[in-house]
């Protein structure tokens, strides 16, 4: 029996790999040649002066990449941290009521407002960013003002004070990811047997205890990836802080700064990529360690 | 299992077809673009060239060059991202453009990174002799020409008529700020421009003899010169708008709530649309320093990329022929209000006329010509905060200009 | 009678909230449909009203008739469906095995895949760009499917082994049983009982092919070969030139697409467990 399960585990090993090679092959290619190619590049002065005629130096860059590892790296990534704690939490609070209530039974316009509720999703994110900053954020003509205004109201300058600053690019970058959240719950829920419920509503178990005994534990293993690879995704964000606040012509003031935003400032812009390559590898490193004592990893209870 | 691989397998064929098609149509109308003609040496040569500019301008440039069919087929491509895409694709043939049409600043990254071929390879150093000599000036790096000029462009001051009349023009910069006290109020502003955008506050800075970036390639920010007049220019900024990007501004102005600002000659069409009464007027002289308001000098012209002049010399020695004749500069003025580099074309009657061009002309007589050189691209964000610091969040200026200096310095050093 | 009279209650509470989240979550998009019927070439304006004074639809013309929008749509419709067909490929039959056999490495591979997307991609593609240039892919639709597919092939992993997951093993038992191989009991019994994560799926795929630009912009040259996502980019106004009703016209269009599959895909986002009939 014992020998037999053994030869059938080596068999499901072969047919497994048979199985997942083209995607894994894929993700070889797509997703980690670019990270062991950034770890050589950061090994190398591939720089303005040396751009195509660069060679190996060894662990230079890593040794100036200190220097950017000061306090205020520190502060960027206690500010990330941050970040990303307040705008993961919003999102799944924001994201779950929501689904919840797109779920209730008999509700006619359900598909009518998730489509409305994933516009937002449905445009390119530079273009909602510069919608934001300058329709709506902008403290003379922006929407938010001249409602404002309206109401007799003093006007406020969103996005000049790291606070406001801070909240702006939370409530935008709330509003870009929403709607994955949103699409990947409600679909979580639509999952869930609806004779569970039935039972614990016999049982006489409110919404509270349903929603803590029965949704939540059955929608955590299908939505732990895309709340782990939206965390990444926060953690990292670039686009919506440094568009809203930091681009060169448009700064707003606002001091508001992640390790993605000053890892661009202090190195990406230099041109040098041994140097910006070196930063990168750090960030990764340190990313994943940080999620590794966070224990931020899918939970993958199944046994089979 | 066999059966799903199999299906697997014919489903990735049938779409790698389907795009294998579609790729091998796209290589057929790429090929004669690409490799011109190794076959046969008559057949047209293709020349393909990224630029960023208006439709306007890039009309007046494929008007005149294709001229140059059927021998050589120019192709104009307005390309989104064109400085970052040009430092991956430069020295691939196959990906990367033949010339590109843009602001001198990029030069020195380029001609470092050893993409770009000097145009005096191709065109005798003395026939660039009638381009004016600032513009021949910003087109040089590390003595050699690497582009050849065809307009530049400074900001101007401007003004709306309906509230400042030619007599109320400051002359100079307390007559302006005494016309701002005055005329701030209401929602109204006497002045704006964009105070904290380095492009924009270069003027004041030249104009007290600082500089963001000296001619050594170190830094200017902490120079006393500079900092005096960022002390300076600060009581200005406290009688414009908090906000400082170019909508804000530009909007400003043209919905009539500002009465005169410092813009760039691309402002003017838009609101002689609105109905404006614009006028244009030489930059108000500093009170302190005598010298007026100095701001930078843009010079847009073509760059030979080295693969292309190793290639196809004669094409691109043809093209940049006709790109030097005077009737390229005219066009460009009249349709864009570009003001040509070719000296010659300010002999002409159509240029002469130009009250925006002519400003522009004035106004180079005392304009820096922006860096050419790597470093720039780094003083650009750097001086950008210290701008932000000093203007908006009210920090110490020799403070702020301290350590910005150090750190432009240290980023500057980590170029290498 | 009181507890229909609660749920109706409850119902109309919802909708009314419902309403009032979409209205806030559209704002913007309003905001940019004003811009795009606007007759004056300006972004900005002191006087802002959702119905423009100067009303005009010639910016929806504008993009019609003065972009090859068409052959963008074609493009983009090419890389969409191609991309998707290759992920589905590649991702059903791994995430398969990655929920229901156990092997050696699975746990590693599928730990190691998530951390992945902690890496920094600023600079990627460079990478990328060394890796496609030799291989002759620069250019081409092909080159940028790989990219595409690549990308989005971890999520597609993890999201239906998610799913899998949920699936009780016993109607696959039983339909082995039945004496169904690998390739049918995944086409026939786990797919079909799937269709949720299926439809979430592709629809995150579609929406990344859609609305990338970046690598469409970089990788490709040439007005005819643009994509939706990088002809819109081209569009984009900047102080000096363009204009920025077009450019929300043209903004507002692109995503019109997105919506109509995702209001069409729906229905199979409901057909769950269910409707399977056999309970875990």
């Amino acid at each position: 029996m014992k020998a037999c399960s053994k030869k059938k585990k080596r068999k499901n090993t072969v047919f497994s790999w048979m199985w997942s090679a083209p995607s894994l092959l894929l993700i070889l290619l797509i997703v980690i040649f670019p990270i062991l190619y950034t770890g050589y590049i950061s090994l190398t002065n591939m720089n303005v002066y040396h751009w195509n005629d660069y060679e190996l130096i060894g662990l230079k860059n890593y040794k100036d990449a200190l220097f950017v590892l000061d306090n205020g790296f520190l502060t960027a990534f206690l500010v990330t941290i941050l970040w990303t704690v307040v705008n993961m939490a919003l999102q799944l609070v924001i994201a779950y009521l929501l689904a919840s209530l797109l779920n209730i039974k008999g509700l006619r316009l359900r598909n009518f407002y998730k489509t409305l509720l994933i516009f937002p999703w449905a445009m390119p994110g530079y273009v909602s960013i510069l919608l934001w900053k300058t329709g709506m954020f902008n403290s003379q003509f922006g929407l938010l003002n001249q409602w404002l205004t309206k109401l007799g109201m003093e006007p406020v300058r969103w996005l000049n004070s790291d606070g406001m600053a801070f909240l702006s690019c939370t409530a935008v970058n709330l509003w870009l990811a929403l709607p994955f959240m949103i699409t990947i719950i409600d679909g979580a829920l639509q999952s869930i047997d609806r004779s569970f419920y039935e039972s614990a509503f016999l049982d006489g178990a409110n919404w509270g205890q349903r929603t803590r005994y029965i949704t939540i534990p059955m929608i955590r293993a299908i939505i732990a990836p895309s709340v782990v690879i939206t965390t990444f995704t926060t953690f990292k964000q670039f686009d919506v802080i440094y568009l809203l606040t930091q681009q060169v012509g448009g700064k707003t003031g606002a001091n508001v700064h992640t390790i993605m935003t000053y890892a661009y400032e202090k190195a990406f812009i230099t041109n040098n990529y041994g140097y910006s390559s070196a930063i990168s590898i750090i960030i990764f490193a340190i990313l994943i360690v940080f999620s590794m004592i966070t224990n931020v990893k899918p939970k993958e209870d199944r046994e089979s | 299992m066999k059966k799903f691989l199999a299906m697997m397998l014919t489903i990735v064929v049938a779409t790698g077809t389907l795009c294998g098609c579609a790729q091998s149509a796209d290589q057929l109308q790429a090929d004669p673009a690409k490799e011109q003609g190794n076959s046969q040496e008559e057949e047209t040569t293709t020349i393909t060239i990224w630029h960023d500019k208006e439709a306007a301008v890039a009309e007046v440039l494929q008007n005149r060059l294709d001229a140059l069919a059927p021998k050589i087929n120019v192709v104009l491509e307005r390309k989104s991202d064109l400085t970052e895409t040009l430092k991956m694709v430069g020295n691939d043939p196959k990906a990367a453009p033949d010339m590109y049409f843009f602001a001198h600043d990029k030069i020195g990254v380029y001609a470092e990174m050893g993409i770009l071929t000097p145009i005096t390879d191709i065109i005798p150093e003395d026939e660039l002799d009638r381009y004016l000599d600032q513009t021949l000036e910003a087109a040089t790096y590390e003595g050699a020409v690497y582009q050849l000029p065809i307009y530049y462009e400074t900001l101007l001051f401007m003004y709306n008529r309906l509230y400042m009349s030619d007599d109320e023009v400051p002359e100079t910069t307390e007559e302006l700020y005494a016309y701002m006290q005055e005329n701030t109020k209401g929602g109204h502003y006497g002045f704006v421009e964009q105070h904290s955008t380095p492009y924009y506050a270069a003027g004041w800075i030249n104009g007290f003899g600082g500089s963001i970036l000296g001619g050594d390639k170190t830094p200017g920010l902490d120079r006393p010169e500079t900092i005096a007049a960022l002390e300076y220019h600060k009581k200005f900024v406290e009688l414009m708008p908090g906000e400082s990007e170019y909508a804000t501004v530009n909007t400003l102005f043209k919905e009539k709530m500002a009465h005169s600002t410092i813009a760039g000659p691309w402002l003017i069409p838009t609101v002689r649309e609105s109905g404006m009464d614009v006028g244009v007027a030489p930059m108000p002289v500093i009170d302190q320093t005598g010298q007026r308001i100095s701001p930078y000098m843009g010079v847009q012209g073509v760059q030979v990329l080295k693969h292309a002049a190793e290639t196809k010399r004669d094409a691109v020695e043809a093209v940049l022929r006709a790109l030097m004749e005077p009737d390229i500069g005219a066009g460009l003025a009249k349709a864009s209000g570009c003001a040509p580099a070719n000296e010659t074309c300010y002999e002409m009657e159509e240029v002469a006329s130009d009250e925006v061009v002519m400003a522009m002309k004035e106004t180079a007589e005392y304009a820096v010509p922006m860096p050419n050189v790597p470093e720039m691209d780094v003083m650009w964000t750097v001086a950008g905060n210290l701008l932000t610091d000093v203007n908006m969040s009210n920090k110490d200026v020799a403070e702020s200009a301290q350590k910005a200096q150090q750190e432009a310095e240290r980023l500057i050093e980590s170029m290498q | 009678m009181s507890k229909k009279v609660r749920n109706k209650i409850m119902l109309s509470f919802a909708n009314v909230f419902l309403c009032a989240v979409c209205f806030c979550a559209l704002v913007p998009v309003l905001y940019a449909f004003s811009v795009s019927l606007n007759a004056q070439n300006s972004l900005l304006g002191s006087d802002f009203s959702f119905l423009p004074k100067q009303l005009t639809l010639a910016n929806y013309g504008a993009v019609f008739t003065q972009q090859p929008v068409l052959l963008w749509f074609k493009n983009s419709m090419i890389l969409a469906l191609a991309t998707l067909g290759i992920s589905f490929c590649t991702a059903v039959p791994a995430a398969y095995v990655f929920s229901r056999k156990d092997f050696a490495g699975r746990k590693a591979v599928l730990q190691l895949l998530i951390l992945l997307y902690a890496f920094p991609s600023l600079l990627s593609m460079t990478a990328l760009y060394k890796l496609l240039s030799p291989m002759g892919l620069i250019n081409t639709k092909t080159g940028l499917i790989i990219v595409y597919t690549g990308t989005m092939a971890v999520f597609a992993l993890w999201n239906m082994k998610g799913y899998f997951d949920t699936i009780p093993v016993e109607i696959e038992e039983a339909a082995m049983i039945d004496g169904a191989d690998s390739v049918r009991l995944v086409t026939k019994v786990v797919l079909p009982l799937a269709k949720p994560t299926l439809a979430v799926t592709a629809m995150m795929i579609l929406i990344y092919v859609w609305n990338e630009y970046i690598f469409a912009v970089n990788f490709m040259t040439g007005a005819d070969t643009y994509t939706l996502a990088a002809g819109l980019y081209s569009l984009q106004a900047t102080e000096m030139s363009g204009s920025w009703p077009v450019f929300a016209a043209a903004s507002l269009l692109v995503s019109l697409p997105i919506l109509i599959v995702f209001f069409a895909l729906q229905k199979n986002m409901t057909a769950g467990l269910t409707s399977g009939g056999v309970k875990g």
